[in-house]
């Protein structure tokens, strides 16, 4: 899947992340990542996100994600969305199953 | 609850109300409301501002909280704001101005400091903006190889604006050509000046091209931009002009010139505009610092008068075709005379800068 424009999901508030994600000029993955919890679970974020992309098929993307203690179903519908305004067509990855 | 009487409303600017309550909160906080804000949003409880932020093109400013309502949240708001409604016009490449003691409140909301002097910071939203900008202009000039750089003695840089390129610019690139090995030249970049940047750095390409050590960058957002130096688009403020210009040349002296090991930077004396003499002042200043060494030059006349681009602007608005050629390069010239320049000369009869 081909991120078409910038787009932005999620809010800077308390529980919630930011997700940003931009074309990457065909560098793959690439995740810039600010947490109020990078140490304890900066890697754990890191991987949700990954994986998340991964199960949406999109391969060439930069995230810039800035966390705010966000529960890991957070950070999936927060990438899903910001996925899904950045592709065209209609992408509703919370209506399968 | 608190947090549900405090509402968050887009100002409208030009209604004077909104305008004169912003200028009033952002004084309390020791702020003056920039010219070109092109968009503000306050938090306000019981119709009193408790917070703002507000932007002009891609540069979010004039972020402020009320004291008493520090540390509610109030700045994390305001910057969501600000980053979706610019999202939303297509920007994603944001930069942002403030205190140095506010930085820290910024790098938590995911802006990464590009710069920063005793009197302001200037952030930008991504890590690594101006490492892959420095990796760009040393690839421009082949130093990707160490033994190259060791092999280089003196290198220079000159920056330009161009609007449009005279005999003025090219003596001063060509005296500074003569006294370096290698010239950079970096070209502002930002698209607010009435011939178009695509333009501007032909026609300094095109000018330049019978010296064979001068090296042409683009100066984007890192060299008198937008983000770096806006109070030399807008000309006026001159207390804004310094600390500005000390951003703008510490990031040059910083993180530019060490980059492509400059040693030294000519400039065009400056007979007229004040923001450009603080500029330049402060280069006197700050430069030396960082073992950069300044030179100033002298402009050329023609006449009585010296060349500039403001001469040669006003010259094609009376449309004084012979004055003009007298002031610029053959290839200026040609450039002037031809179909392409129509749409530039009838903005600069409408009176355009």
């Amino acid at each position: 899947m081909k991120i078409k424009q910038t787009s932005i999901a999620g809010t800077l508030e308390s529980s919630d992340i930011s997700i940003a994600v931009e074309d990457n000029d065909g560098r793959g993955i690439e995740i810039e990542l600010v947490s109020t919890v990078e140490n304890q679970f900066g890697g754990q974020i890191r991987k949700v996100i990954r994986e998340t992309l991964e199960g949406l098929g999109v391969k060439d993307v930069l995230v810039r994600a800035n966390d705010k203690g966000a529960l890991d179903c957070t950070i999936q519908a927060r990438v899903k969305t910001a996925v899904g305004r950045a592709v065209d067509g209609n992408l509703r990855p919370w209506e399968e199953k | 609850m608190w947090k549900l009487e405090m509402k968050e409303r887009v100002l409208k600017l030009e209604s004077g109300r909104d305008k004169d309550k912003l200028i009033a909160f952002l004084k309390t906080r020791g702020l003056t409301l920039d010219r070109d804000i092109q968009y503000a949003v306050a938090i306000e409880e019981e119709g009193r501002i408790v917070a703002t932020g507000a932007f002009s093109g891609r540069v979010l400013k004039c972020i402020a909280v009320d004291e008493a309502y520090a540390g509610r949240g109030l700045s994390a708001r305001i910057m969501n704001h600000l980053i979706r409604e610019q999202y939303r016009r297509g920007r994603s490449r944001l930069f942002m101005f403030t205190k140095p003691k506010n930085k820290m409140i910024f790098s938590e909301l995911g802006f990464h400091i590009v710069v920063e002097t005793p009197t302001a910071v200037l952030l930008e939203n991504r890590k690594d903006g101006l490492s892959r900008y420095l990796d760009e202009i040393g690839r421009e000039c082949g130093y990707g190889d160490e033994v190259h750089v060791e092999e280089l003695h003196t290198a220079g840089a000159v920056v330009v604006n161009g609007n449009p390129f005279t005999l003025g610019h090219r003596y001063l690139i060509e005296y500074a050509a003569a006294r370096v090995q290698k010239l950079h030249v970096f070209v502002v970049w930002e698209d607010r000046s009435v011939f178009p940047q695509e333009i501007r750095y032909r026609l300094i390409e095109e000018g330049t091209r019978h010296l064979s050590n001068v090296v042409l960058h683009q100066g984007r957002d890192y060299i008198i931009s937008d983000a770096t130096f806006p109070s030399y688009f807008l000309k006026k403020d001159e207390d804004a002009a310094e600390v500005h210009a000390e951003l703008d040349l510490t990031l040059f002296s910083r993180h530019i010139a060490p980059h492509l090991q400059i040693t030294k930077r000519f400039v065009g004396e400056e007979p007229s505009c004040k923001v450009t003499r603080t500029y330049n002042r402060i280069m006197k200043k700050l430069l030396p610092a960082w073992e950069i060494e300044v030179e100033e030059v002298p402009r050329i006349c023609n006449g009585q008068e010296a060349i500039s681009a403001s001469r040669v602007r006003e010259l094609i608005r009376k449309g004084d075709v012979i004055a003009v050629k007298e002031l610029v390069p053959e290839t200026t010239y040609r450039f002037l005379q031809s179909p392409e320049a129509g749409e530039v000369i009838r903005c600069i009869r409408g009176g355009l800068r």
